[in-house]
């Protein structure tokens, strides 16, 4: 009905390994590009900068997460720590002088290196001993961070970024900030998509499910979590530097603390470990929800004649936040991504496997 | 630097250490029964502490009822938790389990702020604040009761591993298959260690919130007590109380001795420095036992 | 619960075409019927993958573990259905089940072992006295009761885990290939025992091998599973003298080649 589909039927590998199997996917995602596209148009700037924005650019970050934590199978409570460096020396290098294209590079491959360190954990440990490794490695850099004027921006611990610019442009206009983002994140987007169909996202896929059976087989593993911890501290590098050179227009350590970790981790994992459309829906989940919700029952309150001390107010999104993560959780461990895949899966055949049975 | 000063840092060290064992039994009680890290046990000394001022404060009973109520309603609570969130995700990929539990965290921290609000409060427990002095050495009368409280705990914990139901729990966490074969209920006796290990958590955030104050800073206590549990090797319950001692030493003595160079605030980074070298040189910890994989 | 037909007072155990599924999709018995008489020992015989560990389970009750469950089929227990019961139940009314691999509880020294599997209302002398008895049959376990179970041998570990099973005062219990990696002198102290304990506290036992030869020796009856099938099903004896249990189970038989045997099993997997 929808997907107009009875069976899959590939005569070549060629049309094995596209990436949209099925017409209907492509289409779909052919329209969500062009709603992206054309979203400066359709919502207002106030959503665009508070809503849309973020969304976009956490994504970006999150599919970078997702590409250590959901592909290659590595633990990372750090992430925010990596996107830090990212956005210091990015903010850092354009306060310098140096045009922002470089400054997001720099921003990238700093990010990268040191990300890497968090690599070299990987290769002793896993599991949960990773896990709390690079919490403290988070812990360290939050320090380092803040204990020096230098990097963090003397005494308010606050950096100013200079305005943003591309090719020369200075772009300040909402449309032309959200474009910024939508095409980090489409780019990230993009890549992760071709990933599975390489053998570097195979190889991951074969680290993740057990490293060392993957070495007997003759996938290196310590290189290619190296190489993924690379790949995802550059992507948060440069998503780090977007998002305070967009966003917040000025770097402080709060906005990339253990907290903003398992944020990301969150989203991750709400969205569905290893799946891209979920990581969209994860991090739409994890950042807007609760605001939406505290909104509400702000609403509902008044509308009520309760009232409620701003206290309370101010600690419900939080409350919210964690039922998200408990809930979907419960529901499907697998994540939002999964739910999404059910129905579509559901849905394919529709209404013909009802013949099936 | 004088003697006297290094012993009273060394000794008020290890009684702060000793309250990070406390706080880390929880941790080692759960994560010996069913293998999982309960990143949850900071909003569970916080609801704890809440819990017992609640029925202190609002209610106005007096404390020697609130504290055994409150470890109750705790004890049945911890149970809950279990039941509901943890055990249907027993199986799953660690990184789930440890996202429910920061998802439990983040939930129980929002909860109690948004009810009782972020004010810091003080349980009251009636100890004195005057100096108390060992020969020249000054101390905490707060820190010495509630290092006493671990070591009592201690004790009552390891009596518990000998008895039948201790037995139990321990084999549970031996082998899982193994123990429904003999007709051992595991659900149960996860359950228990949740249980158990929120009343811990009540005992943890009544001594800590006597100390700073009952508020958000309570959950703050997660990255130290882990780092505790971590060195002492997280199932074992002798490690959590020798390794507090040692963090609590080496924090104290370190940071005082590190702060002028630094510009202060070196006691995170001494926490965080030996758990990642704890991670890197000898995860299974001092007294953690070592597990083998297999292809 | 409903009481069964009386004719089967007599079998401790009797399970009628049972089926079952492993995560609702995957069938690894296809309708297994075995009895076991009170008192009796039965051998249930085949090849890896034949589906005698998950009959044991679907007994056991072990199989809700493992995300399988009992589709079809009633599984009866001394005249109750135990289909649906939980493990732990089933542990209560008398079945116990010694799994695969001489699973021990490794930390624990042997005497916590056997505490460990003493229900919980056993006063503090009935468990002692039972001790005793489990040391009594395995003299060795006695020796070694204060060590850490990890670090027994091969033998030692399975009469742990048999004697372990003991303590839960069972009246049926199944055995999963307790030979599994053990010398074959080890192998018959243990089949004595177990033939020992048969007689004495006329205690029901399922055993499942793979060493058919050995098992043989000390059942009274015998059923053989092929691709989760009852395939045959005769007294030890009868068994013995089959040829073509000889020639697949027992190793001997005369005129085998490789090239026959291949071509027997293409034709039973034809006929299955």
């Amino acid at each position: 009905m929808f997907y107009r589909l009875s069976g899959i039927h590939h005569t070549n590998y060629v049309s094995d390994t596209r990436l949209y199997k099925i017409p209907a996917d492509r289409n779909l995602a052919l329209f969500l590009l062009a709603l992206g596209l054309a979203a400066p148009f359709l919502v207002g700037s106030l959503y665009l900068n508070s809503y849309m924005l973020p969304w976009l650019v956490w994504t970006a970050a999150a599919l970078g997460l997702n590409l250590v934590t959901g592909w290659a199978g590595q633990l990372h409570l750090g992430y925010a720590a990596v996107m830090a460096v990212g956005a210091y020396s990015a903010v850092h290098a354009a306060k310098y002088g140096l045009p922002w294209e470089f400054a997001l590079l720099i921003g990238g491959i700093s990010a990268a290196v040191i990300g890497s360190l968090f690599a070299f954990a990987a290769l002793r440990v896993k599991g949960l001993y990773l896990a709390l490794t690079t919490l403290a490695m988070q812990f360290v850099m939050d320090w380092v961070l803040t204990h020096s004027p230098a990097i963090s921006g003397g005494s308010h611990a606050s950096l100013q970024a200079p305005t943003f610019a591309l090719l020369g442009q200075r772009i300040t206009s909402d449309t032309g900030l959200y474009y910024v983002a939508f095409g980090w994140c489409l780019l990230v987007t993009i890549f992760m998509l071709n990933l599975r169909r390489t053998g570097l996202g195979r190889a991951l896929v074969a680290v993740r499910e057990k490293d060392y059976a993957a070495a007997i087989l003759g996938v290196n593993s310590f290189y290619y979590k190296i190489v993924a911890f690379a790949t995802s501290s550059f992507i948060a590098g440069v998503s780090g530097a977007i998002l305070v050179a967009t966003f917040f227009f000025l770097a402080a350590p709060e906005q990339f603390s253990v907290a903003v970790s398992i944020q990301v981790l969150a989203m991750v994992i709400v969205g569905g470990l290893g799946s891209i459309i979920g990581t969209y829906f994860g991090v739409a989940l994890i950042l807007l929800v609760p605001g939406v919700v505290n909104g509400l029952v702000a609403e509902g309150a008044g509308a009520l004649g309760l009232q409620l001390n701003v206290e309370s107010l101010a600690h419900i999104p939080n409350a919210v936040y964690g039922a998200l993560i408990i809930i979907i959780l419960m529901i499907e461990p697998l994540g939002l991504g999964k739910l999404y895949g059910n129905i579509r899966d559901y849905l394919r055949v529709w209404p013909f496997d009802q013949f099936k049975k | 630097m004088e003697l006297v000063f290094l012993a009273e840092l060394a000794a008020n060290g290890a009684l702060t250490g000793l309250l990070y064992s406390l706080f880390a039994i929880g941790l080692v009680l759960i994560y010996k029964a069913s293998s999982v890290p309960n990143l949850a046990q900071g909003g569970l000394t916080m609801v704890g502490a809440y819990i017992v001022l609640a029925l202190a404060r609002d209610i106005g009973l007096p404390l020697w009822v609130a504290i055994p109520l409150a470890a109750v309603v705790m004890f049945g609570f911890g149970m809950g938790i279990e039941r509901v969130a943890l055990r249907r995700l027993a199986g799953r990929p660690i990184v789930m389990i440890l996202m429910m539990t920061l998802g439990i965290d983040i939930f129980l921290r929002g909860t109690t702020l948004a009810i009782w609000g972020g004010t810091s409060r003080s349980v009251e427990l009636g100890v004195g604040y005057d100096p108390l002095f060992i020969g020249d050495v000054l101390i905490s009368r707060i820190h010495l009761v509630g290092a006493a409280v671990a070591l009592l705990l201690f004790v009552v914990f390891v009596l518990f591993f000998r008895s039948r139901l201790g037995i139990r729990l321990r084999a549970i966490a031996d082998d899982y298959m193994a123990s429904w074969s003999v007709g051992i209920s595991v659900e149960r006796g996860v359950g228990l260690s949740w249980g158990l290990a929120s009343i811990v958590a009540v005992a943890a955030g009544v001594i800590w919130g006597e100390i700073q104050g009952v508020d958000q800073s309570l959950s703050l206590l997660l990255l130290k007590g882990l780092t505790v549990a971590v060195l002492g090797g997280l199932d074992s319950i002798f490690g959590a109380v020798l390794a507090g001692l040692i963090l609590g030493i080496l924090e104290n003595v370190g940071s005082t001795y590190l702060d002028p160079f630094v510009g202060g605030g070196s006691r995170d980074l001494i926490v965080a420095a030996v758990l990642i070298l704890t991670v890197m040189l000898r995860p299974h910890g001092l007294f953690g036992r070592q597990d083998i994989e297999r292809v | 619960m409903t009481q069964a037909p009386d004719k089967e007072a007599t079998n401790i155990l009797s399970m009628n075409s049972v089926e079952v599924l492993y995560d609702n999709v995957m069938l690894a018995i296809k309708g297994v019927s075995i009895q076991v008489p009170k008192g009796g020992m039965v051998a249930l015989l085949g090849s890896n993958g034949a589906g005698k560990s998950t009959t044991l389970k679907a007994i056991s009750g072990l199989l809700k573990a493992e995300r399988g469950r009992v589709s079809r089929g009633e599984i009866s227990f001394d005249g109750t259905v135990i289909t649906g019961l939980p493990a732990q139940r089933r542990v209560e009314m008398g079945i116990c089940h010694v799994i695969e691999g001489r699973r021990v509880f490794e930390h624990l020294t042997p005497d916590e072992n056997l505490e460990a599997a003493a229900p919980l209302s056993m006063n503090r002398a009935t468990l002692k006295t039972e001790k005793q008895r489990i040391y009594e049959y395995f003299p060795r376990l006695a020796e070694r009761k204060n060590s850490q179970a990890g670090y027994l041998s091969g033998g030692e570990q399975q009469m742990l885990a048999i004697g372990r099973a003991l303590m839960t005062q069972p009246r049926l219990l199944m055995l999963d290939e307790p030979s599994l990696g053990l010398a074959p002198f080890l192998v018959a102290e243990i089949f004595s025992i177990i033939k020992k304990i048969n007689k004495e506290e006329k205690l029901s036992v399922l055993l499942v091998e793979q060493n058919a030869l050995a098992a043989l020796e000390i059942v009274s009856d015998g059923y053989l599973i092929e691709n989760g099938r009852v395939v045959m099903h005769d007294t030890a004896q009868a068994l013995k003298a089959n040829s073509d249990i000889q020639e697949f189970y027992l190793g001997g038989g005369s005129g085998t080649n490789f090239h026959d045997i291949k071509h027997y099993s293409r034709r039973k997997r034809w006929l299955s």
